[in-house]
């Protein structure tokens, strides 16, 4: 794959912004945040009609075959503009499960409904503060779920869940159908990510991978997850340079625009240089799906991307002074969105242990 | 195989060829002297097979290829560890300047084929005591002296000075104007009378540059490069020349596999420093903030394969690398305890922590410091505004010393 992005993608990338700019609006995101268990249908809307649920679905499931590169881009123009709803990603997450996974017709069943945007998809890994269990609490057998996964996101509407499961002293991934489990919505921070404690007794839910298989499909899963959402991350990191950016070049005091001030225009640049490498390492990790590489490439990504939305938010709300930390100004946004970007699929440490395991073959 | 990757393994054998003789293997121990005719050696040695001014025309006794032919032999050279530090700046700076400003190409030519062959040496006079980063400060004048130029001064930092021939240097010429507009450009013979230079010995214990004093130097008319006070041009255009060169994300210091390796020799607590989450935590970052500089310089040859520009994010490089450098090599110090007091001042700053460590400052110094390069990144890139100059519009004998 090359790292030089195509005029398709090219396309793909300035489309998804520009549909986004016209559509998106702060307000109504401000609004979503005291409502718990509403997304931003609008944005969803969008994203079925624009097709981004197809992206990177193969052709003969109804998708548009695609990869990572392109389904990145339009996760970055989701993350500039904190796009309400996470099924993009746990879509994705759920149909790679499916492709990759053992039973053929349950993904040719699921797919083209996903690839739609008819179904909606999460993913179900985490349980306490691990982002992957060695062992899962949750529990499979004889066709059915037993158990909880906590703030699971999307999982408040989300239809399907493939899930992280024991079954009986092996790993197991399952898709269980989400109208057989009961749902308790999570008043977050960030709540248009829809989070919901996920509760499973005896909920239906068919194999998708057992043993080994699954633990190696889970983390790439992951792994594919994570790419998405450094892009999303880089997305958001990069709005908040610019947001920075404009503010210091119009705000003024003691008598001259503050990003005249290096204490300011520094840490712009700053900002400036954790996105292009986070966006390097985005790209990197796009263009080595399903190569040896991909896990490490996508840790890098991963945590230089993390660092990138993080940062970024901290500093262009301390820039921005006073002004900053109001409601109405709504760079709490995505001071909430890098946050919670963060913790899903996988937080730091995990990601610094998955690459350091890879790296160097030692575990901690 | 693409022609590049065919360069490349043509480039990869030549170097292998002279490695037993010249690589950094085979002068551990030497003195910078030893080092020096070593590198003199080499040098016509890859002239005469052909690596010599690698995207030079032929005429002024190049090869004439393209500037990604150069990068390639470039990133294979920089893995063997040639003695070839003597000539980076003068192939780097000085003479493709002379080969663009000089009129007299016949002279010329000879300088470039004996600079390409290591048989001379040029630097570049440019940073003096009043003024390293605001360059357009230097106070080294030039009078008018019959037909030529008389110059008095000193300039500092300068890089090997003490084995040059030639160097190139920026001169006040006409003090009475804005300080950019009254500097003149010249080439100069650094054996000339009135050249005087000296040594500075920096805290990691070597003596690379050197303070060089003028007093009376005589200057002949056609040593000027460009008009006289539009030297500030010829100085930035100097700058620009080497904008890709190749990089190291590794800040020129160790490659991180070497703290690997010493996180899996060291304990802590009983157990080993590589199952210590700190020391996990570190490499991760290291490896994460290293693999997108890495990606921008692969996109940036890409780029430049495709006949494209590379995007300004290629000068986070050197910023982001030497300063990351400088803390792993503290970390690595702190990982062998006691065991790191030892210091070798001739260790090599690839291998050594402790060496990485003393001279990683220079690094971040050079070239730009750590905060003249966020400012252009903040002016350049960012559009952001320039600080307060209180300088602005004076007249250079106007502004307060």
């Amino acid at each position: 794959m090359s790292i030089l992005y195509d005029e398709g993608q090219q396309a793909i990338a300035t489309e998804s912004r520009r549909v986004l700019d016209a559509r998106m609006d702060k307000g109504r995101l401000l609004k979503l945040l005291e409502q718990v268990g509403e997304h931003d249908q609008p944005f969803w809307d969008t994203a079925v009609e624009q097709g981004w649920t197809a992206l990177a679905i193969p052709e003969e499931h109804g998708g548009l075959g695609l990869g990572l590169i392109e389904l990145g881009l339009v996760a970055q123009a989701c993350g500039a503009a904190t796009s309400g709803a996470p099924f993009l990603t746990g879509g994705y997450g759920v149909s790679q499960g499916l492709i990759q996974g053992s039973d053929a017709a349950l993904a040719a069943e699921w797919l083209p409904k996903l690839a739609a945007g008819e179904t909606t998809g999460c993913v179900a890994f985490a349980e306490g503060n691990a982002a992957l269990p060695p062992v899962a609490g949750v529990t499979f057998a004889d066709g059915k779920l037993s158990g909880t996964k906590p703030a699971v996101a999307g999982g408040l509407k989300a239809d399907v869940a493939l899930v992280w499961a024991d079954a009986a002293g092996q790993p197991a991934l399952v898709l269980a159908d989400l109208s057989g489990a009961t749902r308790t919505a999570v008043d977050s921070y960030d709540n248009t990510r829809l989070y919901a404690d996920l509760a499973f007794a005896g909920t239906a839910a068919t194999v998708v991978a057992l043993g080994d298989a699954a633990r190696k499909l889970a983390l790439d899963v992951m792994a594919r997850m994570a790419v998405v959402t450094a892009h999303e991350q880089v997305g958001g990191a990069e709005a908040l340079l610019y947001i920075a950016r404009d503010y210091a070049v119009t705000r003024k005091a003691f008598g001259q625009p503050i990003g005249a001030f290096q204490s300011i225009k520094h840490r712009i640049a700053e900002m400036y240089g954790l996105v292009e490498i986070a966006r390097a390492n985005c790209i990197h990790a796009a263009a080595q799906e399903g190569t040896d590489e991909f896990l490490l490439a996508a840790a890098d990504a991963r945590i230089s991307a993390t660092e990138a939305y993080d940062t970024n938010s901290r500093d262009c709300v301390q820039i921005h002074g006073g002004i900053g930390v109001t409601w109405e100004m709504g760079l709490h946004l995505h001071m909430r969105r890098a946050r919670s970007l963060a913790v899903e699929c996988g937080n730091l440490l995990f990601w610094e242990d998955v690459l350091v395991n890879e790296l160097t073959g030692e575990k901690a | 195989m693409s022609e590049l990757d065919t360069y490349r393994e043509k480039a990869r054998a030549f170097l292998t060829s002279m490695a037993p003789k010249y690589a950094r293997e085979a002068r551990v121990g030497n003195t910078v002297e030893q080092d020096l005719a070593l590198g003199r050696e080499y040098m016509a040695a890859k002239y005469d097979a052909g690596f010599g001014g690698i995207n030079w025309p032929v005429e002024m006794g190049g090869q004439g290829l393209t500037h990604l032919h150069k990068i390639t032999f470039d990133a294979e050279e920089m893995q063997f560890g040639m003695p070839n530090v003597f000539f980076g700046i003068s192939l780097g700076m000085p003479v493709p300047i002379i080969m663009h400003y000089c009129e007299d190409k016949a002279w010329v030519k000879e300088r470039v084929i004996k600079a390409l062959r290591g048989e001379e040496i040029w630097c570049q006079l440019f940073s003096e005591p009043s003024g390293g980063s605001d360059l357009a400060a230097l106070r080294t004048r030039v009078e008018p002296d019959g037909n030529g130029w008389k110059m008095n001064g000193q300039k500092i930092w300068t890089s090997w000075a003490q084995y040059c021939d030639y160097g190139v240097i920026v001169t006040r010429s006409d003090p009475t104007v804005e300080k950019h507009k009254g500097l003149t450009y010249f080439w100069i013979d650094m054996k000339a009378k009135g050249v005087d230079v000296r040594p500075i010995k920096l805290a990691g214990g070597d003596s690379h540059v050197n303070e060089v004093f003028f007093d009376d130097v005589r200057l002949e008319d056609s040593q000027r490069l460009g008009a006289v006070g539009g030297g500030f041009g010829v100085a930035l255009h100097t700058l620009m020349i080497e904008r890709y060169i190749a990089t190291d994300s590794g800040g020129f210091g160790p490659h991180l596999d070497e703290f690997v390796k010493l996180a899996k020799d060291t304990e802590i607590n009983g157990k080993p420093a590589i199952e210590d989450g700190r020391i996990r935590s570190q490499i991760a970052r290291n490896h994460a903030m290293r693999g997108g500089l890495d990606s921008i310089t692969k996109r940036a040859f890409a780029m430049m394969m495709a006949g494209m520009q590379p995007g300004p994010e290629g000068s986070l490089q050197k910023l982001v690398a030497v300063r990351s450098r400088q803390k792993l090599s503290e970390l690595a110090m702190d990982m062998k305890g006691n065991e790191s007091l030892a210091f070798d001042p001739h260790a090599y700053v690839k291998t050594d922590w402790g060496a990485s460590w003393l001279n990683a400052p220079t690094g971040r110094i050079a070239g730009g410091s750590d905060e003249v390069l966020l400012n252009t990144i903040a002016e350049k890139i960012l559009g952001l505004p320039q600080d307060h100059r209180p300088d602005k519009g004076v007249p250079f004998n106007a502004i307060p010393a």
